[in-house]
């Protein structure tokens, strides 16, 4: 990030966190105070989404990106992908061609429990190593951990099966491993299917602002973390801390505990190669909520007795992650306030909305300022680059997956480890619709509601004094039905699978291949 | 770069710099409530649109049974010069509804042609030009009555650092006014009050002359300072086109030399006043009659040739016979006290702005004292005005 660049952010995020020091300095008030129990809730939930804000504007503020460093001919690489039962061979064809085409040298490795013969035979079309690990528990990594043992390579970029690399990915990734204390590298992520439904556009546009200035500020904080797919680890780094973490999370606990062990990370932001994302709601909820579940055991398992061992920017760039998913319980919090106050009167706070609207506007228009400005460093800023309102509309529909994530992670119940499918999913309308043709349900109710109150029901003299709060309050009830206007689409798409598979369309001999 | 060029820079980027400055400066002092008082706007229109809407689908709105008043409504001129009394009142349940201004007109059968609302002056939502309240008023049919208190230490100080601290405030404070320490935020109480174009009264500093309730009494202030500042006010407000505003000049009788705080024909529309029978509750108080509190003031009142308002009209019904004192009041007005053109009913369950306990100044809930005053209005002629019928 250029000096230059620093200033306007930090300018920015100075005078945003002016404004939100006035917001709260007029939020907390005692003659706002409506009924009690309800402010405290809606404080706790409205400032908690609001430090989020500040929490990513921390992050944009350490935005760094490594210089590129030729790799070093004579390393040993292996690259990890796994097959499970289930999983369409016509995928592994795609990848299994890509991983051969990678320039530098490498040994491809199958991590195989499908029984299947025709999977050997693939594999060893494309000259990949066939392992054979069945019945292994802990799921992929558990298969990771079992391979690193039957293996002698320095290094091991795991690979998620559905991503197709690029013949210059380890050539943009090794040569960070020159610095010994790199434990890992990790490479941005983007997909080839984002066209191909509104899910996969919204779940895509989920990613790419931390794929882009997301993780570049987390690198720059000494934080960026390994996500699952496309990261290359050092392996004595990984026996270092006992091998790849297991569970849910797999991915962060490895990342934590490399960064407790004192291991460096890399993240270079560079689209080398390119996976699938969920199409369908199905399989988007489902990784919604494993995610969900995961991501917790960051705060409540690795936190708690790795934080001596972290770097302060450590401990709150892991802290900013483990509670990402709150999100699903103050959006319930939000949505019910408006209803609430519509059907009993009953108020959180006395707060005037036009009031709130004019002293909130400057947080929110600094944040989209700030959030329009990072794009600058998305990895594929072409493609990548807009208001993401599809992402942002599927966010906001999640918050029962969310809520259920958290709720399982406190209680400490677990989930199955399942992959994300590869396929889309054929799924039922009204079983994955059906909160959000909840939502609008009570919505239109209440509007219809309000509207006979209003003509029929309420008194002249207090018609118009009542004006503006009960069309404020409509106003914040239709926001988040809008929003579930996406999800309902997605689930209506979700209804029919297309009939082709996304790789069909994917020529790995035309993929990649920038100079290196 | 030659020297030329230099100087050209050098200039440049002062104009540039100046300009920047400017403008800053222009929106500093127009981003003091611009946004709030748009949304407030966008509010009140909200309300008036759903008003016009509920009209349509609910049957005939209130405005209908006020028809006669309409040429009122629309013409400061015509409400400086009155022929008829104007009734109206002030409700406890205000700023939240007019619902009891509703109950007590039916209780008395007579549309309230004037709704009075009380607000202060400060830096808070419910202290700025309250364009919600108006239009709720002006939906109703009603013109409203603003009774505006200067209590200028509801001003924070940290917004307003040319001001002295809070507690030095008051002492001369209408001097301030006078001064124009204040413009700042009577021009926008006068623009908007322009902005909003019908006409409505404001009764500015009322009981100026009392020496113990109000900041802007005699303890703090001259009557020349007073005097000052009320036409400082009236002055600003006619130079930003406020002239759909009827100032009322509202004295507090009880005390002496009340009429040397009188601001000058020129400034004033209506004289007022508040007959509030207290009764004994208070060492200060017995029971008073209308004569007695309205009556010997009322030449006086008169002598400035002005419509005169009832501004806060009441009795408690504690120490008399409360039917009787409406009955005999009501009925005095309009052959013994021709120049009033407007009674105000004080009409609040909880008033404990003079007394310790809360007094309750409403009658509608009073099965006798209601139809006395609804006999009272209609044999004086006071519902509404004869020549062009009442519903």
């Amino acid at each position: 990030m250029r000096t230059r660049d620093r200033v306007l952010i930090a300018a920015l995020a100075g005078v945003g966190i002016a404004a939100m020091l006035r917001l709260a300095d007029w939020w907390f008030r005692a003659d706002h105070v409506g009924q009690p129990v309800l402010f405290v809730l809606l404080s706790l939930a409205f400032w908690y989404s609001v430090s989020r804000i500040v929490l990513g504007w921390v992050n944009y503020a350490a935005v760094a990106k490594p210089d590129h460093r030729p790799a070093r001919p004579g390393r040993t690489v292996a690259i990890f992908t796994t097959s499970t039962s289930g999983e369409p061979l016509a995928m592994f064809e795609r990848t299994l061609a890509a991983c051969r085409r990678v320039r530098y040298p490498h040994t491809t490795y199958l991590l195989d429990d499908t029984r299947d013969p025709r999977f050997r035979e693939l594999a060893e079309r494309h000259g990949a190593v066939v392992l054979e690990l069945l019945d292994v528990p802990g799921a992929k990594a558990g298969k990771i951990n079992r391979a690193l043992a039957t293996t002698t390579e320095e290094f091991v970029l795991v690979l998620d099966p559905d991503h197709i690399p690029f013949p210059e990915f380890l050539d943009r990734v090794m040569g960070h491993f020159d610095d010994e204390r790199v434990g890992f590298v990790q490479v941005s992520q983007a997909y080839y299917n984002q066209s191909r439904s509104f899910t996969a556009a919204g779940a895509a546009e989920q990613t790419f602002a931390f794929y882009g200035p997301g993780q570049m500020g987390l690198y720059g904080h000494g934080a960026s973390v390994a996500i699952g797919a496309n990261c290359t680890f050092r392996r004595i780094a990984l026996e270092s801390i006992g091998g790849h973490g297991i569970g849910l999370a797999e991915d962060l606990v490895t990342a934590i505990r490399l960064h407790a062990a004192g291991w460096k990370s890399v993240y270079v932001p560079e689209v080398v190669s390119r996976g699938l994302v969920p199409e369908d709601l199905g399989s988007f909820y489902r990784q919604q909520l494993k995610w969900a579940r995961g991501v917790y055991e960051v705060a409540f398992t690795e936190l708690p007795h790795l934080t001596r061992k972290l770097r302060w920017r450590q401990r709150l760039s892991y802290l900013t992650i483990g509670t990402y998913y709150l999100f699903g319980v103050t959006t319930p919090l939000f949505l019910l306030i408006p209803y609430l106050f519509l059907w009993t009167g009953v108020q959180p706070t006395s707060m005037r909305f036009a009031e709130f609207l004019t002293v909130g506007a400057p947080v929110a228009v600094i944040g989209v300022v700030i959030y329009v400005l990072m794009q600058r460093w998305l990895c594929d800023r072409s493609s990548e680059r807009g208001l993401h309102w599809r992402g942002l509309m599927l966010k906001v529909a999640c918050w029962p997956i969310f809520l259920a994530g958290t709720a399982l992670a406190v209680v400490r119940a677990d989930l199955p480890y399942i992959p994300t499918a590869k396929e889309a999913v054929r799924g039922r309308f009204l079983r994955l619709a059906w909160p959000q043709l909840l939502l609008m349900f009570v919505y239109v109710a209440t509007v219809a509601r309000v509207i006979r109150v209003r003509a029929f029901g309420t008194s002249e003299g207090s018609l118009e004094l009542s004006a503006e709060a009960v069309w404020g309050m409509i106003g914040f009830a239709t926001l988040p039905v809008l929003s579930s206007l996406g999800a309902t689409y997605g689930a209506w798409q979700a209804r029919r699978i297309p009939s082709d598979a996304p790789w069909d369309h994917v020529d790995v001999s035309a993929i990649g291949g920038a100079p290196v | 770069m030659r020297r030329r060029q230099r100087i050209a820079a050098v200039l440049a980027f002062v104009v540039c710099g100046a300009l920047a400055v400017m403008g800053l400066a222009a929106l500093g002092s127009a981003t003091e409530g611009p946004l709030s008082s748009a949304l407030g706007w966008l509010g009140a229109a909200t309300g008036a649109i759903e008003h016009r809407i509920r009209d349509r689908l609910a049957g005939p709105p209130r405005r209908e049974s006020l028809r006669w008043l309409e040429s009122y409504r629309t013409s400061a001129d015509r409400l400086r010069a009155p022929d008829f009394v104007l009734l109206g009142a002030y409700d406890g349940g205000a700023p939240r509804t007019f619902d009891g201004v509703l109950e007590l007109e039916a209780k008395i059968g007579a549309p309230m042609a004037l709704i009075q609302v009380y607000t202060a002056w400060g830096d808070k939502a419910d202290q700025q030009f309250p364009v919600g309240l108006l239009t709720a008023i002006s939906g109703l049919g009603s013109i409203p009555v603003l009774t505006w208190e200067p209590w200028l230490s509801d001003f924070e100080s940290a917004r307003h650092p040319h001001l002295p601290l809070r507690d030095a405030r008051d002492k001369h404070g209408m001097a301030a006014v006078a001064r124009g320490d204040y413009d700042f935020y009577i021009d926008r109480w006068a623009s908007e009050a322009a902005r909003f174009e019908k006409p409505f009264f404001v009764r500015f500093g009322h009981e100026m002359n009392d020496p113990y309730r109000y900041s802007w009494g005699p303890q703090n202030n001259t009557k020349e300072e007073y005097i000052a500042a009320w036409r400082r006010v009236v002055d600003r407000f006619r130079a930003a086109g406020a002239t759909n505003v009827l100032w009322v000049w509202s004295p507090h009788v009880a005390y002496e030399y009340w009429d040397l705080y009188y601001p000058g024909a020129a400034y004033v529309d209506w004289v007022a006043t508040g007959v509030l029978n207290f009764g004994p509750i208070a060492q200060w108080s017995r029971w008073w009659t209308f004569a007695e509190i309205y009556g010997t003031k009322y030449p006086r009142l008169a002598a400035f040739k002005k419509p005169i308002m009832i501004a806060e009209f009441g009795s408690l019904a504690v120490g008399g016979d409360r039917a009787a004192w409406y009955d005999s009041a009501l009925r005095s007005i309009p052959g013994e006290y021709p120049a009033t053109r407007a009674i105000l009913f004080f009409h609040t369950r909880d008033d404990q702005t003079v007394t310790y306990q809360k007094v309750d100044w409403t009658v509608v809930a009073d099965s006798v004292v209601a139809p006395t005053i609804r006999n009272a209005l209609a044999s004086g002629g006071l519902i509404c005005p004869r020549r062009e019928g009442c519903r």
